[in-house]
């Protein structure tokens, strides 16, 4: 823990404390790692805007712009500016904040540059834990600038609960390039500078690619939200109104605290995974098929078997026991990944075609439901290719005890 | 794991000449430290407020015309909000008679035109050292 004054000079928003704690974050300097956990459990109250773009774009300006508004409305707000890091010295040089206008002397206002280190022209490795101080000092809408380069679209992607991508007008082909990557995180797209002659055309074109887009495929984690292009001229303050309910009408929709669900998700995902591959090392079964954990997640697991001699009938194609075992095997780890002991009730199983000697085989299974005492999953085992071999359905009873060896009640033999 | 310095390069006062400060900037970045810089003609409680958010060790205040006779109002001012550890230092033309009223009021270098970048980068880097070493003891 630090020190508890520190914390709650931390938790009242004290700047000092609160800007000793950044460089204490960013240099991950002794003290850092109880901090960060200090901060857990004390987050998920602040709006994250994430304001990306290429260097130009007009990124630092429009964060002047909406602190102008966002202050006017008496919220408190925070700004974490990356900027890119001169990669041969390691030194930077923070010109940001000195865009953003004089809204930066406000009270309710607290802005810090941070050097993205090595982190190319994205978010710098310690850019989460400084939004959760923020978040957990009481800043109402914590802002975040990066470049948007490389990796760091996929990290703002997870940090950030509206993500805004700034492009600025006349793009032409680059438009093209950027559907690949950065457009795909964005939840409102706006055309900068929209005072430039080009800035309708860009956004035209923008607003083509998205609806192009809405034909191939869904936004990746933004539930039923469509994103929109807006023009906005900072400078002047034209389309900023706009920019400002689209801003919130997505804050109502979506909520706070998406890089915490993230990271949850990501923490649980983890010690699933770590607990079916001790449950498949000590299954003696499982070991004498050849059967071997590839995965899991919380309700779902994955068991990968190359069939062999030994696998074959006699009409040497391979035993559907074997196939049954393996899908079972999965089914089995899936219904105890939650951490309670599962035993199989019901199963059955279709063979849609014959396997043979050599061929590789992936079981995989998911929920379908779970109740308090009865979870159904749904076991597909396939090719390599993807084609389907057999689909297995089982039920499990659901016990109040852990899985045999894991936890301190456990006492009947696992599986399914 | 070493604290990377950080410092300002700003300009306080009516001189808006700034090719000096940007020069200084860029060679104190290429030197490895972290350099906040902004436009000419900053106020006092801008300066104070932005020293202190971003966590700022060492302000160089560039001065070519009457600008670093204000520093000591900016020294108090830092002093006043509970920043008086920040190392201030001054470059530009400053006449020698003013300089030990600088110094007395608790400004820790002056660097007159022509002093190499090299040795302003050294103090620079130096005296951040012992503002990281005040702040975070036990960084280490
Ligand atoms: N005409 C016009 N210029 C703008 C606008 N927004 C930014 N700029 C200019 O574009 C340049 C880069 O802006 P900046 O905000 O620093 O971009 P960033 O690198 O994305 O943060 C500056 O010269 C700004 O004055 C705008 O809305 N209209
Ligand atoms: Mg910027």
């Amino acid at each position: 823990m630090p020190h508890p004054d520190r914390l709650a000079a931390i938790l009242a928003g004290e700047r000092t404390a609160l800007a000793r704690a950044i460089s204490m974050l960013e240099n991950d300097a002794r003290g850092a790692a109880a901090l960060r956990a200090a901060l857990r459990g004390r987050c998920g109250r602040a709006h994250v805007l994430g304001i990306t773009g290429a260097p130009g774009a007009g990124k630092s300006t429009l964060i002047g712009a909406l602190l102008g508004a966002f202050l006017g409305r008496g919220l408190k707000v925070a700004v974490a500016a990356v900027d890119p890091s001169s990669p041969v010295s390691g030194g930077a040089l923070l010109g940001d904040r000195i865009r953003m206008g004089s809204h930066a002397g406000h009270e309710n206002c607290f802005i810090r540059s941070l050097s993205a280190r090595g982190q190319l022209g994205g978010l710098s490795a310690s850019t989460g834990a400084v939004v959760d101080l923020l978040d957990a000092a009481g800043f109402d809408t914590v802002i975040v600038e990066t470049v948007g380069a490389g990796q760091s679209e996929v990290d703002l992607a997870r940090l950030a609960d509206t993500r805004v991508v700034l492009c600025p007008p006349g793009l032409g082909d680059e438009v093209q390039a950027l559907k690949a990557g950065i457009l795909e995180l964005a939840d409102l797209l706006v055309v900068s500078k929209a005072d430039h002659p080009l800035a309708g055309r860009t956004a035209a074109e923008l607003r083509d690619m998205l609806a192009l887009r809405r034909h191939g495929g869904a936004h990746p984690g933004a539930g039923t939200w469509q994103p929109r292009v807006l023009e906005v001229d900072a400078a002047a303050g034209t389309g900023l109104e706009a920019l400002l309910e689209a801003i919130e009408e997505h804050r109502r929709a979506i909520g706070c605290g998406r890089r915490l669900q993230a990271r949850e998700a990501e923490a649980d995902t983890a010690d699933t995974a770590a607990l079916c591959a001790r449950l498949a090392a000590r299954d003696p079964f499982v070991t004498s098929l050849g059967g071997e954990f590839a995965g899991a997640r919380p309700g779902a697991a994955e068991v990968a078997l190359a069939i062999r001699a030994q696998h074959l009938n006699f009409n040497g194609t391979c035993h559907g026991g074997v196939i049954f075992a393996l899908a079972d095997t999965a089914f089995g780890l899936a219904s105890n990944s939650r951490g309670r002991l599962a035993a199989g009730i019901d199963a059955h199983v279709t063979y849609h075609s014959a396997v043979h000697e050599g061929e590789r085989l992936l079981a995989r299974a998911r929920e379908i439901s779970r109740s308090r005492k009865l979870a159904v999953y749904r076991v597909d085992v396939e090719r390599a290719d993807g084609t389907l071999v057999a689909a297995f359905t089982g039920t499990v009873f659901i016990t109040g005890a852990h899985p045999a060896g894991e936890g301190t009640s456990s006492r009947s033999a696992g599986g399914a | 794991m070493e604290l990377r310095p950080r410092v300002l390069v700003t300009k306080i006062g009516l001189d808006g000449h700034d090719r000096g400060a940007r020069v200084v900037a860029a060679c104190l970045r290429d030197a490895g430290m972290e350099v906040v810089y902004t436009p000419p003609w900053q106020d006092i409680p801008a300066v104070v407020k932005l020293a202190i958010e971003e966590d700022i060790d060492v302000i160089g205040i560039s001065s070519l015309a009457t600008d670093h006779l204000i520093v000591p109002a900016l020294i108090e001012a830092l002093r006043a909000a509970g920043a008086g550890d920040v190392a201030v230092i001054v470059g530009g033309i400053v006449p020698d008679e003013e300089v030990p009223a600088l110094i007395e009021a608790g400004v820790a270098q002056v660097f007159h035109p022509g002093a190499p970048l090299a040795r302003i980068a050294d103090f620079v880097r130096s005296a951040a050292a012992r503002v990281r070493a005040t702040r975070f003891p036990d960084a280490r």
